[in-house]
């Protein structure tokens, strides 16, 4: 086993790597960007290297740097997380070649599945079923438009070197296809440098299923089973669980079979997952994921699996060193994961930035919170939204269920608004609870619309609120006033360029007058 | 002292009296017997209630207050009788104007429109980019460019007046 490895990550997945390192005994080295220097990561990990520059390309992006860190800390190996770097094959390779040891799966496995054109041709030669549409990309809107015809609508455009959401449209007639394609394209081109697009079939009430993979490196592979992300909004998933309402032994059997297949096909190694778009009692190959997932956590739930610790086990060279019906086995109960994203939901999931202030945790029987959030941290557009991941277990999934209802409750993240109270809904809906859903789902939900009734209690509480705020206001010669007055004098005596004063001094004034008047 | 509260969208009248130290609250009328007790300073607070009891959160200024209870959100406006009669004033002056603001803070990637152009409603003014997706800004109805208050590749926060338009 390694003594020290390097995570090329930030933010609650970093985290996440450092919790099994420290059980397993090797030392986790950290990474970090400037607006990263007091991150929850950075002062869990046993040491860490300052990348320098606050933006991702700067730091966490930035190959060279990753890797001169890993040498100068004395890291054996480089777990990438999920995002950042974790899927550029060419890092992959940069790495090996630099002597460390790859916590992943090979450079020629990131490539053979990393371009959804490639993996669907990959994946139609090695006999796993594919939705209808392009093996090749397109680059313009009258070809678009072209082959749009024999696939047949809605048609969905997918950036062919994307990920996470981004750059893709549905298309849902011929009229609609211009102003997609221009956005996808355009989008794609700026998040990832290629503005092709792919297009396949929109398939009707889809559910997103997906199969937990583990390779080692003796040609040993096994499944851990799906996990159902049907809960998503514009292709972000929100709430995750395993395993799926609508995959029964048998289908199981043959989604695991088919996905090792497909890992196999590509000399597939550590851990990784195939997406399928189940619909009607069919499913088609979607992706592959050539790394850890953000919801790894319920499936570990469920099979009593730490998958991170697998994934340093087998990089290191050992043997799985049990079989396919042992990890089936070992499947007990349901486990449900929410994804807490700094979002408003009142105003249609627009980003929130803030300081987080007031925040209490949930707690309690077989809840599981993966952040890395604390008093203080600035949310910010640098990096992704997600915040946390609640995660539950339950012996069944309404138990779960119930359990999660009761985690959200006791969650409470201060300075941002989050997706939280979102979730809550979905998990009261009656269609949610009887396991009724496609992807589709969140989008046909008012999730806008607040819920809770208890108006006159806040309405109450508010006004005491400012009533205390206006009291203190009132009673303190704070240093804020004292400020302020100074700034005002100050102001009053110089010369300032437009810009500042119009800033600076007026809100100065405005807080003096309030202070003032009390 | 009389508060105008509205708690998501919905107007409550709070009455808040301060006799003997002691504060006589009510609501709609109804005179409520609460506790509120903060747990810290940074916006916890321990509230009783007609024999119930919460752990509510609650944060904000004066004026804009969110309140989270039982992992419920509470969006809430606070005016007392002074401010209601200038946001009033401010609304009936502003009637009819074409501001498109920004409901999100982002970075404009394009502009489509010129000063002086004619839109149709829905028609896309711009497009602004926020967390990595792109969104395209349409006009909230027919109109003339009177003014582009943003330029491509300026940050914008959220709130931000980005075109205003006039009636054609």
């Amino acid at each position: 086993m390694f003594r020290r490895i390097l995570i090329a990550n930030r933010g609650e997945i970093a985290l996440r790597i450092i919790r099994t390192c420290r059980e397993m005994g090797v030392e986790p080295v950290a990474i970090f960007s400037d607006v990263d220097r007091r991150s929850l990561h950075v002062r869990m990990a046993h040491s860490a290297v300052a990348l320098g520059g606050s933006t991702p390309s700067e730091s966490y992006l930035d190959a060279k740097k990753v890797i001169a860190a890993a040498k100068a800390s004395g890291a054996e190996a480089i777990h990438p997380g999920y995002g950042f770097l974790s899927e550029r094959s060419h890092f992959a390779r940069a790495v090996v070649e630099a002597g460390l040891v790859w916590i992943g799966p090979p450079a020629d496995a990131i490539d053979a599945m990393g371009d959804k054109i490639t993996s669907r041709r990959n994946m139609k030669q090695a006999g796993v079923p594919v939705v209808p549409g392009l093996v090749d990309p397109v680059d313009d809107i009258e070809r678009a438009l072209a082959e749009a015809a024999p696939i047949g609508y809605p048609i969905a455009l997918k950036a062919a070197a994307g990920g996470g959401g981004k750059g893709i449209r549905i298309v849902r007639s011929p009229a609609e296809m211009p102003a997609a394609f221009r956005n996808a394209s355009a989008e794609a081109l700026n998040a990832f440098g290629d503005g092709r697009l792919y297009m396949e079939r929109y398939l009707d009430q889809p559910r997103h299923i997906e199969v937990q993979l583990l390779f080692d490196k003796h040609g040993n592979g096994v499944h851990f089973g799906e996990r159902e992300c049907s809960i998503q909004r514009r292709h972000q998933k929100l709430i995750e669980e395993a395993p799926s309402v609508v995959v029964d032994d048998a289908l199981r059997a043959k989604m695991g079979e088919i996905a090792v297949r497909a890992g196999a096909a590509v000399g597939y190694q550590n851990a990784g997952t195939v997406e399928f778009l189940y619909s009607k009692g069919e499913f088609y190959f979607l992706e592959m994921n050539t790394r850890l997932q953000v919801e790894h956590p319920v499936t570990e739930m469920v099979y009593g699996v730490d998958l991170v610790r697998e994934q340093l086990r087998v990089a290191a060279g050992e043997k799985l060193g049990y079989t396919q019906s042992d990890v089936l086995a070992r499947k007990n109960g349901w486990s449900i994961e929410v994804r807490i994203n700094a979002e408003d939901p009142f105003n249609g999931f627009v980003p929130s930035t803030g300081t987080i202030g007031n925040l209490r945790a949930p707690g309690g029987p077989w809840v599981r919170l993966d952040a890395a959030l604390y008093r203080g941290m600035e949310v910010s557009l640098n990096y992704d939204p997600m915040l946390a991941k609640l995660i539950v277990w339950g012996p069944d999934r309404k138990a779960a269920i119930e359990r999660m209802k009761r985690a959200l409750a006791e969650l409470n993240v201060g300075g941002v608004r989050t997706s939280a109270p979102a979730a809550l809904s979905v998990l009261e809906e009656a269609a949610f609870v009887k396991g009724d859903f496609d992807t589709h789902f969140l989008a046909t939900l008012d999730l806008a619309a607040p819920r809770g009734g208890e108006d006159e209690l806040v309405a109450a509480a508010s006004a005491i609120h400012r009533h205390l705020l206006a009291q203190r206001r009132a009673l303190a010669t704070s240093s804020s006033t004292r400020a302020a007055w100074l700034e005002r004098s100050r102001a009053q005596r110089s010369v300032y360029p437009p810009h500042i004063a119009g800033v600076a001094p007026a809100s100065a004034t405005s807080s003096a007058q309030t202070g003032a008047s009390r | 002292m009389k508060y105008f509260v509205t708690v998501n969208g919905r107007a409550r009248e709070v009455e808040l009296v301060e006799r003997l130290g002691k504060l006589e609250i009510a609501v709609d009328g109804r005179p409520m017997d609460l506790s509120y007790e903060e747990v810290d300073s940074l916006g916890q607070v321990a509230l009783i209630e007609g024999g119930r009891s919460w752990g509510m959160s609650i944060e904000g200024d004066e004026h804009s207050v969110t309140c989270s209870i039982a992992g419920r959100l509470y969006a809430v406006e606070i005016e007392d009788e002074r401010e209601r009669a200038a946001h009033a004033a401010e609304r009936e002056s502003t009637k009819g104007g074409g501001v498109v603001k920004s409901n999100m803070p982002g970075v404009v990637v394009k502009l489509l429109v010129k000063e002086g152009e004619s839109v149709e409603k829905g028609q896309p003014l711009l497009v602004l980019e926020a967390m990595k997706m792109q969104n395209e800004i349409g006009a909230p109805g027919a109109g003339v460019v009177k003014a582009l208050h943003v330029r491509e590749k300026e940050a914008v926060s959220s709130g931000a007046k980005l075109v205003t338009l006039v009636a054609p």
